[in-house]
């Protein structure tokens, strides 16, 4: 994460912490989308891309639509299992 | 940054609060990422099966408890 602290605004002892989480959030939901984006295209590739052909087709197209938010979803059932059940 | 400013209790707390996020963050995307593979093996509908709902859910319990018994196994108590 060297060019994440290095990105930070720089920052002496009279700083307000509170703008400095203020950035350090914003940067972490960025990293965090990013990172979010990449997975899922590469899962809704390996899904609905099997064939590749010279442009994609429109049941592709729509595969992927779905394939997107059936991620989402499950991202969604993954963390109530793990957060929000009592056993 | 200045280092200086790490001083700051308030902020430590802070940056500790969001450091426990992205961690619960990481966990998910990571649990999603393998659960995904082994309960969404057909086509992709639009909505979830009752069948793919279950997969997913127990597939991350059934991970939590792997993630125990093996760090229970690899320091001898089992």
């Amino acid at each position: 994460m060297d060019s994440f602290s290095s990105s930070l605004p720089s920052s002496g002892p009279g700083a307000n912490p509170d703008a400095v989480m203020e950035q350090i959030k914003a940067q972490l939901a960025q990293a965090y989308a990013q990172e979010f984006l990449e997975t899922v295209g590469n899962k809704c590739f390996e899904k609905c891309v099997t064939k590749p052909g010279s442009s994609l087709s429109g049941s592709e197209s729509s595969c992927i639509s779905r394939c997107v938010d059936r991620y989402i979803e499950a991202t969604g059932i993954v963390s109530r299992a793990l957060f929000s059940s009592q056993r | 940054m200045d280092a200086s400013a790490l001083n700051n209790p308030r902020l430590k707390a802070m940056i500790e609060e969001e450091r426990t996020k992205a961690m619960a963050n990481e966990l998910v995307a990571k649990l999603t990422f393998l659960c995904w593979d082994k309960c969404v093996t057909g086509s992709v509908g639009s909505s979830f099966s009752r069948s793919e709902t279950s997969c997913l859910s127990n597939c991350a319990k059934r991970f939590s408890e792997v993630k125990m018994m093996t760090m229970q196994r690899f320091t001898g108590r089992s």
